[in-house]
Protein backbone atom coordinates (compact mmCIF):
# COMPACT_ATOMS: atom_id res chain seq x y z
CA UNK A 1 0.00 0.00 0.00
CA UNK A 2 1.61 3.34 -0.47
CA UNK A 3 2.12 5.96 1.51
CA UNK A 4 -0.40 8.09 0.45
CA UNK A 5 -3.24 5.17 1.26
CA UNK A 6 -1.72 4.39 4.90
CA UNK A 7 -2.08 8.38 5.30
CA UNK A 8 -5.25 8.23 4.29
CA UNK A 9 -6.68 5.60 6.77
CA UNK A 10 -4.76 7.30 9.23
CA UNK A 11 -6.64 10.56 8.48
CA UNK A 12 -10.12 8.78 8.40
CA UNK A 13 -9.26 6.70 11.25
CA UNK A 14 -8.31 9.78 13.88
CA UNK A 15 -11.20 11.73 12.44
CA UNK A 16 -13.68 8.92 13.12
CA UNK A 17 -12.42 8.07 16.93
CA UNK A 18 -11.84 11.36 17.62
CA UNK A 19 -15.51 12.92 16.54
CA UNK A 20 -16.81 10.42 19.42
CA UNK A 21 -17.42 12.51 22.84
CA UNK A 22 -16.69 9.71 26.24
CA UNK A 23 -18.76 10.44 28.95
CA UNK A 24 -16.75 11.48 32.00
CA UNK A 25 -14.36 9.02 33.36
CA UNK A 26 -16.73 6.36 35.52
CA UNK A 27 -14.40 6.92 37.96
CA UNK A 28 -15.78 5.57 41.17
CA UNK A 29 -17.98 2.53 38.84
CA UNK A 30 -14.83 1.58 38.22
CA UNK A 31 -13.09 1.69 41.63
CA UNK A 32 -15.76 -0.02 43.13
CA UNK A 33 -15.87 -3.23 40.18
CA UNK A 34 -12.05 -3.15 40.83
CA UNK A 35 -12.89 -4.16 44.74
CA UNK A 36 -15.21 -6.65 43.74
CA UNK A 37 -12.60 -8.38 41.17
CA UNK A 38 -10.04 -8.22 44.24
CA UNK A 39 -12.61 -9.69 46.37
CA UNK A 40 -13.16 -12.17 43.98
CA UNK A 41 -9.75 -12.88 43.98
CA UNK A 42 -9.39 -13.30 47.48
CA UNK A 43 -12.25 -15.21 48.00
CA UNK A 44 -10.98 -17.93 45.24
CA UNK A 45 -7.93 -18.17 47.20
CA UNK A 46 -8.54 -18.10 50.94
CA UNK A 47 -12.15 -20.87 49.93
CA UNK A 48 -9.19 -23.61 48.23
CA UNK A 49 -11.64 -24.31 45.66
CA UNK A 50 -11.00 -27.67 43.99
CA UNK A 51 -10.13 -25.77 40.59
CA UNK A 52 -7.18 -24.28 42.69
CA UNK A 53 -6.39 -27.09 44.40
CA UNK A 54 -6.15 -28.83 41.39
CA UNK A 55 -3.23 -26.08 40.24
CA UNK A 56 -5.32 -23.95 37.12
CA UNK A 57 -4.49 -20.39 36.95
CA UNK A 58 -7.54 -17.98 38.68
CA UNK A 59 -5.45 -14.85 38.69
CA UNK A 60 -5.62 -12.69 35.22
CA UNK A 61 -2.13 -12.95 33.19
CA UNK A 62 -1.41 -10.03 31.71
CA UNK A 63 -0.47 -11.46 28.33
CA UNK A 64 -3.26 -14.14 27.91
CA UNK A 65 -4.50 -14.49 24.35
CA UNK A 66 -7.69 -13.75 23.45
CA UNK A 67 -9.98 -16.47 24.08
CA UNK A 68 -11.21 -18.47 20.51
CA UNK A 69 -14.67 -19.96 20.41
CA UNK A 70 -14.61 -22.98 18.94
CA UNK A 71 -18.13 -24.27 17.95
CA UNK A 72 -18.85 -27.41 19.80
CA UNK A 73 -19.16 -30.65 17.80
CA UNK A 74 -20.39 -33.90 19.08
CA UNK A 75 -17.10 -34.87 20.20
CA UNK A 76 -16.94 -32.74 23.80
CA UNK A 77 -17.13 -33.95 27.37
CA UNK A 78 -19.13 -32.24 30.23
CA UNK A 79 -19.50 -33.44 33.75
CA UNK A 80 -20.86 -32.13 37.06
CA UNK A 81 -20.99 -33.11 40.53
CA UNK A 82 -22.45 -31.17 43.61
CA UNK A 83 -20.53 -30.32 46.50
CA UNK A 84 -19.62 -32.82 48.94
CA UNK A 85 -19.27 -32.38 52.76
CA UNK A 86 -15.66 -31.03 52.75
CA UNK A 87 -16.46 -28.50 50.02
CA UNK A 88 -15.75 -24.88 50.48
CA UNK A 89 -18.16 -22.31 51.15
CA UNK A 90 -20.54 -21.48 48.71
CA UNK A 91 -19.59 -24.04 45.80
CA UNK A 92 -22.88 -24.72 43.93
CA UNK A 93 -21.30 -27.38 41.67
CA UNK A 94 -18.61 -28.22 39.74
CA UNK A 95 -17.08 -29.74 37.06
CA UNK A 96 -15.03 -30.22 33.76
CA UNK A 97 -15.07 -29.11 30.08
CA UNK A 98 -13.53 -30.92 27.79
CA UNK A 99 -11.16 -32.59 30.43
CA UNK A 100 -10.98 -28.65 31.71
CA UNK A 101 -12.43 -27.76 35.56
CA UNK A 102 -14.83 -25.56 36.64
CA UNK A 103 -16.46 -24.15 39.22
CA UNK A 104 -19.68 -22.35 40.19
CA UNK A 105 -19.79 -20.12 43.17
CA UNK A 106 -21.68 -18.22 45.10
CA UNK A 107 -20.68 -15.00 47.63
CA UNK A 108 -21.90 -14.50 50.92
CA UNK A 109 -24.79 -12.07 51.02
CA UNK A 110 -24.27 -8.95 51.01
CA UNK A 111 -20.50 -9.33 50.65
CA UNK A 112 -18.01 -8.20 48.21
CA UNK A 113 -20.14 -4.57 47.77
CA UNK A 114 -23.48 -6.68 46.77
CA UNK A 115 -26.28 -5.23 47.80
CA UNK A 116 -28.62 -6.45 50.86
CA UNK A 117 -29.44 -10.01 50.14
CA UNK A 118 -27.81 -10.26 47.09
CA UNK A 119 -24.93 -12.56 46.17
CA UNK A 120 -22.47 -11.95 43.40
CA UNK A 121 -21.29 -15.82 41.43
CA UNK A 122 -18.50 -16.56 40.17
CA UNK A 123 -17.43 -18.63 37.26
CA UNK A 124 -13.82 -20.16 37.71
CA UNK A 125 -11.50 -22.75 36.31
CA UNK A 126 -9.83 -22.96 33.23
CA UNK A 127 -12.82 -24.00 31.23
CA UNK A 128 -14.14 -20.74 31.57
CA UNK A 129 -10.78 -19.26 30.42
CA UNK A 130 -8.23 -17.33 32.42
CA UNK A 131 -9.85 -15.08 34.16
CA UNK A 132 -13.42 -16.81 34.45
CA UNK A 133 -16.10 -13.62 35.27
CA UNK A 134 -18.18 -12.68 38.38
CA UNK A 135 -22.05 -12.15 37.47
CA UNK A 136 -23.82 -9.54 38.48
CA UNK A 137 -25.33 -9.84 42.79
CA UNK A 138 -28.85 -11.53 42.58
CA UNK A 139 -31.27 -12.14 45.35
CA UNK A 140 -31.88 -15.92 44.52
CA UNK A 141 -35.23 -17.45 45.76
CA UNK A 142 -36.90 -20.26 45.23
CA UNK A 143 -39.41 -20.15 42.25
CA UNK A 144 -42.47 -20.42 42.90
CA UNK A 145 -44.30 -21.17 38.95
CA UNK A 146 -41.52 -23.20 37.44
CA UNK A 147 -39.14 -26.35 39.03
CA UNK A 148 -35.61 -24.06 38.17
CA UNK A 149 -34.95 -20.46 37.22
CA UNK A 150 -31.87 -20.31 35.75
CA UNK A 151 -29.55 -17.64 34.76
CA UNK A 152 -27.15 -18.13 31.56
CA UNK A 153 -23.59 -16.81 31.45
CA UNK A 154 -20.97 -17.34 28.33
CA UNK A 155 -17.22 -16.85 29.89
CA UNK A 156 -14.77 -18.24 27.53
CA UNK A 157 -14.94 -21.19 25.85
CA UNK A 158 -18.15 -22.13 28.11
CA UNK A 159 -21.70 -20.98 28.85
CA UNK A 160 -23.09 -22.47 31.98
CA UNK A 161 -26.89 -21.88 33.87
CA UNK A 162 -27.29 -21.94 37.53
CA UNK A 163 -30.22 -20.65 39.21
CA UNK A 164 -32.44 -21.29 42.93
CA UNK A 165 -35.08 -24.93 42.81
CA UNK A 166 -38.18 -25.33 43.74
CA UNK A 167 -38.63 -26.79 46.97
CA UNK A 168 -39.93 -30.34 45.52
CA UNK A 169 -36.82 -30.72 42.97
CA UNK A 170 -35.38 -33.46 43.88
CA UNK A 171 -32.93 -33.41 40.55
CA UNK A 172 -32.89 -32.22 37.31
CA UNK A 173 -31.69 -34.09 34.34
CA UNK A 174 -29.73 -31.74 31.15
CA UNK A 175 -29.62 -33.88 28.07
CA UNK A 176 -26.82 -32.84 25.78
CA UNK A 177 -27.19 -33.40 21.96
CA UNK A 178 -24.21 -36.14 21.69
CA UNK A 179 -25.94 -38.12 24.31
CA UNK A 180 -24.39 -36.73 27.53
CA UNK A 181 -26.91 -37.11 30.23
CA UNK A 182 -25.83 -34.18 33.62
CA UNK A 183 -27.82 -34.74 36.62
CA UNK A 184 -28.05 -32.04 38.87
CA UNK A 185 -28.91 -32.24 42.14
CA UNK A 186 -29.77 -29.37 44.51
CA UNK A 187 -27.36 -27.89 47.07
CA UNK A 188 -28.21 -25.17 50.23
CA UNK A 189 -26.15 -22.02 49.50
CA UNK A 190 -26.61 -19.94 52.31
CA UNK A 191 -30.32 -21.09 52.94
CA UNK A 192 -31.11 -21.34 49.14
CA UNK A 193 -31.35 -24.57 47.06
CA UNK A 194 -29.10 -24.10 43.95
CA UNK A 195 -28.52 -26.15 40.97
CA UNK A 196 -25.81 -25.11 38.77
CA UNK A 197 -23.62 -26.94 35.50
CA UNK A 198 -21.35 -25.36 32.20
CA UNK A 199 -20.91 -26.84 29.02
CA UNK A 200 -19.05 -25.79 25.92
CA UNK A 201 -20.51 -22.81 23.95
CA UNK A 202 -22.40 -24.38 20.78
CA UNK A 203 -23.26 -27.51 22.47
CA UNK A 204 -26.68 -28.04 21.93
CA UNK A 205 -29.01 -29.01 25.13
CA UNK A 206 -31.73 -30.91 23.79
CA UNK A 207 -33.55 -30.98 27.08
CA UNK A 208 -33.88 -30.44 30.53
CA UNK A 209 -36.12 -32.18 33.35
CA UNK A 210 -37.25 -31.67 36.87
CA UNK A 211 -38.00 -34.52 38.63
CA UNK A 212 -39.45 -34.53 42.31
CA UNK A 213 -39.43 -37.79 44.71
CA UNK A 214 -42.49 -38.74 42.59
CA UNK A 215 -41.53 -38.42 39.29
CA UNK A 216 -41.19 -36.05 36.30
CA UNK A 217 -42.29 -32.31 37.43
CA UNK A 218 -41.78 -30.56 33.97
CA UNK A 219 -39.76 -30.80 31.35
CA UNK A 220 -37.71 -27.58 29.12
CA UNK A 221 -36.90 -27.74 25.24
CA UNK A 222 -34.39 -24.69 25.50
CA UNK A 223 -33.70 -22.03 22.65
CA UNK A 224 -30.45 -22.62 21.17
CA UNK A 225 -29.06 -19.19 19.64
CA UNK A 226 -25.45 -18.15 19.22
CA UNK A 227 -24.33 -21.27 20.50
CA UNK A 228 -26.13 -20.88 23.81
CA UNK A 229 -29.41 -22.29 24.81
CA UNK A 230 -31.92 -20.29 27.55
CA UNK A 231 -34.66 -22.33 29.20
CA UNK A 232 -37.94 -20.06 29.35
CA UNK A 233 -41.09 -22.39 29.30
CA UNK A 234 -41.17 -25.82 31.68
CA UNK A 235 -44.03 -28.00 30.36
CA UNK A 236 -45.28 -30.32 32.45
CA UNK A 237 -46.16 -33.59 31.51
CA UNK A 238 -48.64 -33.63 28.78
CA UNK A 239 -48.71 -30.08 28.50
CA UNK A 240 -48.41 -29.15 24.71
CA UNK A 241 -45.92 -26.54 23.91
CA UNK A 242 -46.36 -23.63 20.99
CA UNK A 243 -46.47 -25.23 17.81
CA UNK A 244 -42.99 -24.14 15.59
CA UNK A 245 -42.85 -21.31 13.44
CA UNK A 246 -40.41 -18.42 12.60
CA UNK A 247 -40.96 -15.61 10.54
CA UNK A 248 -39.59 -12.08 10.03
CA UNK A 249 -41.00 -9.53 12.60
CA UNK A 250 -39.40 -6.24 10.87
CA UNK A 251 -36.41 -5.29 9.42
CA UNK A 252 -34.94 -1.98 7.88
CA UNK A 253 -32.12 0.44 7.72
CA UNK A 254 -31.52 3.14 10.73
CA UNK A 255 -28.79 6.03 10.32
CA UNK A 256 -27.43 3.64 7.90
CA UNK A 257 -27.07 0.58 9.40
CA UNK A 258 -29.59 -2.28 8.85
CA UNK A 259 -31.33 -4.40 11.52
CA UNK A 260 -34.08 -6.92 11.59
CA UNK A 261 -36.04 -8.93 14.22
CA UNK A 262 -37.12 -12.17 13.71
CA UNK A 263 -39.51 -14.46 15.92
CA UNK A 264 -38.96 -18.01 17.22
CA UNK A 265 -42.11 -20.11 18.50
CA UNK A 266 -41.64 -23.32 19.70
CA UNK A 267 -41.73 -25.16 23.06
CA UNK A 268 -39.55 -23.39 24.42
CA UNK A 269 -42.31 -20.24 24.38
CA UNK A 270 -41.93 -17.60 21.95
CA UNK A 271 -38.40 -15.40 21.50
CA UNK A 272 -37.45 -12.63 19.64
CA UNK A 273 -33.60 -12.40 18.44
CA UNK A 274 -32.55 -9.35 16.91
CA UNK A 275 -29.82 -8.24 14.41
CA UNK A 276 -28.37 -4.57 14.18
CA UNK A 277 -25.29 -3.14 11.75
CA UNK A 278 -24.48 -7.23 11.19
CA UNK A 279 -24.28 -8.36 14.88
CA UNK A 280 -26.56 -9.95 16.64
CA UNK A 281 -28.04 -7.82 19.14
CA UNK A 282 -29.75 -10.32 21.46
CA UNK A 283 -32.69 -12.48 21.79
CA UNK A 284 -35.33 -12.03 24.35
CA UNK A 285 -38.18 -14.77 25.14
CA UNK A 286 -40.89 -15.39 26.98
CA UNK A 287 -43.08 -18.71 27.78
CA UNK A 288 -45.79 -19.90 26.11
CA UNK A 289 -48.64 -18.83 29.43
CA UNK A 290 -47.47 -15.08 28.36
CA UNK A 291 -47.66 -15.33 24.75
CA UNK A 292 -51.39 -16.18 25.12
CA UNK A 293 -52.49 -13.51 27.04
CA UNK A 294 -54.76 -11.21 26.06
CA UNK A 295 -51.93 -8.50 26.14
CA UNK A 296 -48.96 -6.47 24.57
CA UNK A 297 -45.69 -6.70 26.06
CA UNK A 298 -42.55 -5.25 24.75
CA UNK A 299 -38.53 -6.00 25.14
CA UNK A 300 -35.67 -3.92 24.56
CA UNK A 301 -32.41 -4.38 23.51
CA UNK A 302 -30.11 -1.15 23.61
CA UNK A 303 -26.64 -3.01 23.67
CA UNK A 304 -25.90 -2.20 19.88
CA UNK A 305 -26.57 -0.23 17.43
CA UNK A 306 -29.11 1.09 16.86
CA UNK A 307 -31.51 0.38 19.72
CA UNK A 308 -33.99 -1.93 18.65
CA UNK A 309 -37.19 -2.27 20.53
CA UNK A 310 -39.62 -5.31 20.22
CA UNK A 311 -42.63 -7.41 21.43
CA UNK A 312 -45.56 -9.50 21.38
CA UNK A 313 -48.96 -7.69 20.28
CA UNK A 314 -51.99 -8.60 21.68
CA UNK A 315 -55.08 -9.58 18.99
CA UNK A 316 -56.62 -5.99 19.20
CA UNK A 317 -53.34 -3.77 18.64
CA UNK A 318 -53.66 -2.52 14.69
CA UNK A 319 -50.60 -0.27 14.73
CA UNK A 320 -48.38 1.36 17.47
CA UNK A 321 -47.32 4.91 16.65
CA UNK A 322 -44.05 5.17 17.39
CA UNK A 323 -42.86 9.34 17.88
CA UNK A 324 -39.10 10.45 18.45
CA UNK A 325 -38.50 13.06 21.05
CA UNK A 326 -38.52 15.40 17.91
CA UNK A 327 -41.99 14.82 17.39
CA UNK A 328 -41.78 12.65 14.33
CA UNK A 329 -44.20 9.73 14.46
CA UNK A 330 -43.86 6.03 12.54
CA UNK A 331 -46.59 3.73 12.44
CA UNK A 332 -45.39 0.29 12.90
CA UNK A 333 -47.57 -2.55 12.32
CA UNK A 334 -47.49 -6.31 14.04
CA UNK A 335 -46.62 -9.03 12.35
CA UNK A 336 -48.43 -12.60 13.00
CA UNK A 337 -45.67 -15.36 13.02
CA UNK A 338 -47.32 -18.69 14.33
CA UNK A 339 -50.26 -18.40 16.82
CA UNK A 340 -48.69 -14.81 18.08
CA UNK A 341 -48.10 -11.67 16.63
CA UNK A 342 -45.01 -9.47 17.13
CA UNK A 343 -43.54 -5.98 16.32
CA UNK A 344 -40.28 -4.26 16.05
CA UNK A 345 -38.36 -1.10 15.66
CA UNK A 346 -35.50 0.64 15.73
CA UNK A 347 -35.26 3.96 17.72
CA UNK A 348 -32.56 6.00 19.22
CA UNK A 349 -29.44 7.30 19.54
CA UNK A 350 -30.65 8.58 22.92
CA UNK A 351 -30.76 10.10 25.82
CA UNK A 352 -34.40 11.53 25.22
CA UNK A 353 -37.19 9.16 25.86
CA UNK A 354 -39.38 7.90 22.86
CA UNK A 355 -43.24 7.39 23.13
CA UNK A 356 -45.41 4.32 21.59
CA UNK A 357 -49.03 4.07 21.54
CA UNK A 358 -51.27 0.84 20.46
CA UNK A 359 -54.45 1.59 18.68
CA UNK A 360 -56.94 -1.01 18.21
CA UNK A 361 -58.58 -1.15 14.12
CA UNK A 362 -61.20 1.65 15.39
CA UNK A 363 -57.77 4.53 16.43
CA UNK A 364 -58.97 3.88 20.23
CA UNK A 365 -55.41 3.73 21.90
CA UNK A 366 -55.33 0.43 24.33
CA UNK A 367 -52.00 1.10 25.86
CA UNK A 368 -48.58 3.07 26.00
CA UNK A 369 -45.27 3.46 27.14
CA UNK A 370 -41.72 5.00 26.61
CA UNK A 371 -38.60 3.54 25.72
CA UNK A 372 -35.08 5.38 26.00
CA UNK A 373 -31.85 4.68 24.05
CA UNK A 374 -29.06 3.81 26.32
CA UNK B 1 -5.35 0.32 49.07
CA UNK B 2 -4.07 3.46 50.36
CA UNK B 3 -5.68 6.97 49.69
CA UNK B 4 -2.20 7.95 47.73
CA UNK B 5 -2.54 4.85 45.50
CA UNK B 6 -6.43 5.73 45.06
CA UNK B 7 -5.70 9.52 44.31
CA UNK B 8 -2.79 8.34 41.68
CA UNK B 9 -5.68 5.66 40.07
CA UNK B 10 -7.91 8.60 39.48
CA UNK B 11 -5.58 10.77 38.21
CA UNK B 12 -4.64 7.68 35.81
CA UNK B 13 -8.25 7.08 34.91
CA UNK B 14 -8.81 10.61 34.10
CA UNK B 15 -5.96 11.38 32.06
CA UNK B 16 -6.65 8.53 29.86
CA UNK B 17 -9.85 7.48 30.05
CA UNK B 18 -10.83 9.81 26.37
CA UNK B 19 -8.21 7.55 24.61
CA UNK B 20 -9.03 4.47 25.95
CA UNK B 21 -12.85 4.55 24.58
CA UNK B 22 -11.87 6.14 21.52
CA UNK B 23 -9.56 3.10 21.23
CA UNK B 24 -12.31 1.06 21.91
CA UNK B 25 -14.78 3.14 19.73
CA UNK B 26 -11.83 1.74 16.70
CA UNK B 27 -11.93 -1.92 17.72
CA UNK B 28 -15.89 -2.12 18.37
CA UNK B 29 -17.73 1.01 16.07
CA UNK B 30 -20.06 1.63 18.63
CA UNK B 31 -19.45 4.40 21.31
CA UNK B 32 -21.45 2.37 24.29
CA UNK B 33 -19.87 -1.14 23.50
CA UNK B 34 -16.65 0.63 23.57
CA UNK B 35 -17.30 2.59 26.99
CA UNK B 36 -18.08 -0.61 28.52
CA UNK B 37 -14.77 -2.32 27.70
CA UNK B 38 -13.04 0.84 28.59
CA UNK B 39 -14.64 0.39 31.59
CA UNK B 40 -13.72 -2.99 32.45
CA UNK B 41 -9.93 -2.37 31.53
CA UNK B 42 -9.53 0.25 34.10
CA UNK B 43 -11.49 -1.84 36.44
CA UNK B 44 -8.92 -4.86 36.23
CA UNK B 45 -6.11 -2.29 36.21
CA UNK B 46 -7.17 -0.73 39.42
CA UNK B 47 -7.78 -4.45 40.93
CA UNK B 48 -4.27 -5.24 40.46
CA UNK B 49 -2.94 -0.76 40.54
CA UNK B 50 -0.32 -2.11 42.80
CA UNK B 51 1.17 -4.60 40.53
CA UNK B 52 0.30 -2.18 37.38
CA UNK B 53 1.96 1.15 37.98
CA UNK B 54 5.17 -0.79 39.00
CA UNK B 55 5.28 -1.77 35.27
CA UNK B 56 6.16 1.95 34.26
CA UNK B 57 3.54 2.17 31.73
CA UNK B 58 -0.22 1.35 32.83
CA UNK B 59 -1.24 2.90 29.80
CA UNK B 60 0.05 -0.48 28.05
CA UNK B 61 -1.52 -2.67 30.93
CA UNK B 62 -4.75 -1.18 30.17
CA UNK B 63 -4.39 -1.12 26.60
CA UNK B 64 -3.56 -4.33 26.36
CA UNK B 65 -7.06 -5.55 28.24
CA UNK B 66 -8.99 -3.18 25.64
CA UNK B 67 -7.53 -4.76 22.72
CA UNK B 68 -7.63 -8.25 23.67
CA UNK B 69 -11.02 -8.21 25.54
CA UNK B 70 -12.98 -11.19 26.05
CA UNK B 71 -16.76 -11.27 24.18
CA UNK B 72 -17.73 -12.67 27.45
CA UNK B 73 -21.66 -11.36 27.61
CA UNK B 74 -24.40 -11.87 30.10
CA UNK B 75 -27.22 -13.36 28.32
CA UNK B 76 -30.97 -11.40 29.65
CA UNK B 77 -32.96 -14.28 29.44
CA UNK B 78 -35.59 -11.85 29.56
CA UNK B 79 -35.93 -7.91 29.43
CA UNK B 80 -39.97 -7.26 29.98
CA UNK B 81 -40.94 -3.71 29.79
CA UNK B 82 -44.52 -4.11 30.94
CA UNK B 83 -47.01 -1.08 29.89
CA UNK B 84 -48.96 1.34 31.43
CA UNK B 85 -52.90 1.40 30.91
CA UNK B 86 -52.92 5.06 30.18
CA UNK B 87 -52.53 5.99 27.37
CA UNK B 88 -50.67 9.32 26.24
CA UNK B 89 -52.11 11.83 23.69
CA UNK B 90 -52.68 10.47 20.20
CA UNK B 91 -49.92 10.04 17.80
CA UNK B 92 -50.08 12.30 14.99
CA UNK B 93 -49.08 12.28 11.43
CA UNK B 94 -49.10 9.28 8.59
CA UNK B 95 -45.53 8.21 9.28
CA UNK B 96 -43.55 6.23 6.98
CA UNK B 97 -44.12 2.74 7.63
CA UNK B 98 -42.37 0.18 9.56
CA UNK B 99 -38.33 0.45 10.17
CA UNK B 100 -37.87 3.17 7.25
CA UNK B 101 -34.60 5.81 7.40
CA UNK B 102 -35.20 7.79 9.99
CA UNK B 103 -32.70 10.81 8.55
CA UNK B 104 -31.68 9.06 5.39
CA UNK B 105 -27.76 10.51 6.10
CA UNK B 106 -25.10 8.49 5.84
CA UNK B 107 -21.73 9.76 6.93
CA UNK B 108 -18.64 9.28 6.87
CA UNK B 109 -17.76 7.86 10.04
CA UNK B 110 -20.40 5.28 9.47
CA UNK B 111 -18.98 4.10 6.35
CA UNK B 112 -15.42 3.62 7.71
CA UNK B 113 -17.06 1.74 10.63
CA UNK B 114 -19.36 0.07 8.77
CA UNK B 115 -15.90 -1.13 6.59
CA UNK B 116 -14.02 -2.04 9.34
CA UNK B 117 -16.67 -4.01 10.89
CA UNK B 118 -16.51 -6.14 7.75
CA UNK B 119 -13.37 -7.02 9.11
CA UNK B 120 -12.11 -9.98 11.41
CA UNK B 121 -11.53 -8.70 14.98
CA UNK B 122 -8.15 -9.64 14.39
CA UNK B 123 -7.69 -7.32 11.21
CA UNK B 124 -9.51 -5.10 12.58
CA UNK B 125 -7.32 -4.70 15.75
CA UNK B 126 -4.07 -4.62 13.59
CA UNK B 127 -5.65 -1.69 11.35
CA UNK B 128 -6.22 0.09 14.36
CA UNK B 129 -2.96 -0.66 16.01
CA UNK B 130 -0.91 -0.82 13.07
CA UNK B 131 -2.33 2.46 10.90
CA UNK B 132 -4.21 4.56 13.79
CA UNK B 133 -1.88 4.39 16.93
CA UNK B 134 0.82 4.08 14.74
CA UNK B 135 3.33 1.07 16.45
CA UNK B 136 5.76 -0.77 14.66
CA UNK B 137 4.82 -4.39 13.60
CA UNK B 138 6.82 -5.76 16.74
CA UNK B 139 4.71 -3.79 18.76
CA UNK B 140 1.30 -4.55 17.35
CA UNK B 141 2.56 -8.22 17.32
CA UNK B 142 2.99 -7.88 21.19
CA UNK B 143 -0.04 -6.52 21.54
CA UNK B 144 -2.06 -8.93 20.18
CA UNK B 145 0.42 -12.35 21.75
CA UNK B 146 0.84 -13.11 17.93
CA UNK B 147 4.40 -12.97 15.70
CA UNK B 148 5.32 -10.46 13.06
CA UNK B 149 4.50 -12.67 10.71
CA UNK B 150 0.88 -12.58 11.51
CA UNK B 151 0.30 -9.10 11.70
CA UNK B 152 2.30 -8.52 8.36
CA UNK B 153 -0.47 -10.96 6.59
CA UNK B 154 -3.47 -9.96 9.02
CA UNK B 155 -2.36 -6.33 8.08
CA UNK B 156 -2.10 -7.41 4.27
CA UNK B 157 -5.63 -8.94 4.18
CA UNK B 158 -7.22 -6.08 6.01
CA UNK B 159 -5.84 -3.29 4.01
CA UNK B 160 -6.95 -5.33 0.61
CA UNK B 161 -10.53 -5.52 2.59
CA UNK B 162 -10.92 -2.12 3.04
CA UNK B 163 -9.77 -0.84 -0.13
CA UNK B 164 -12.83 -3.06 -2.15
CA UNK B 165 -15.02 -1.64 0.46
CA UNK B 166 -18.14 -0.48 -1.10
CA UNK B 167 -18.81 1.85 1.47
CA UNK B 168 -15.37 3.77 1.16
CA UNK B 169 -15.22 3.34 -2.73
CA UNK B 170 -18.79 5.21 -2.55
CA UNK B 171 -17.17 7.93 -0.49
CA UNK B 172 -20.13 6.33 2.00
CA UNK B 173 -22.92 6.17 0.01
CA UNK B 174 -25.55 2.57 1.86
Amino acid sequence: MSIDDERDLYERLDGAVEAITPRPAPVDGVMRHGRVIRWRRRAIAVAGLAVVAAGAVAVPSLRHAATQHQPATSHYTATVQAPGPHSPAGLIASGTVNGQHWALTAGRPGAGGAGRGQQFVIASGPAFGPDGMTNSATAFAAPTTEPVSLTGIVCGPSQAAYGPVAADVSYITVRLGNGIVLTLHPVRVYGVRLVGFAIPVGAPVVSATAYSARGEIATAIPFRDGGTSSFVTWLRPGQPGLARASGLVGSGSYLGKAWSVRAYLGPWGACLAGQAGGEAVGSSCEEVASVSRNGTGMWLWTGGGPALAMGSAGPSVARIAVTSPDGKTTQVHPVAVGSARFFAFAFGPGPKHWKWTAYDGSGHAITSGDVVPS
Amino acid sequence: MSEALDAEFREFMHGRWPAMVRLAYALTGDQGHAEDVAQAAFARAYASWPKVRRTGNPEAYVRRIVVNENRNRFRKQRVAERLTDTPPEPGSGAGTGPGADATGQYDERSALMAALRRLGPRQRAVVVLRYWLGLTEAEAAAELNCSVGTVKSQASRALATLRQSAELVDGGSP
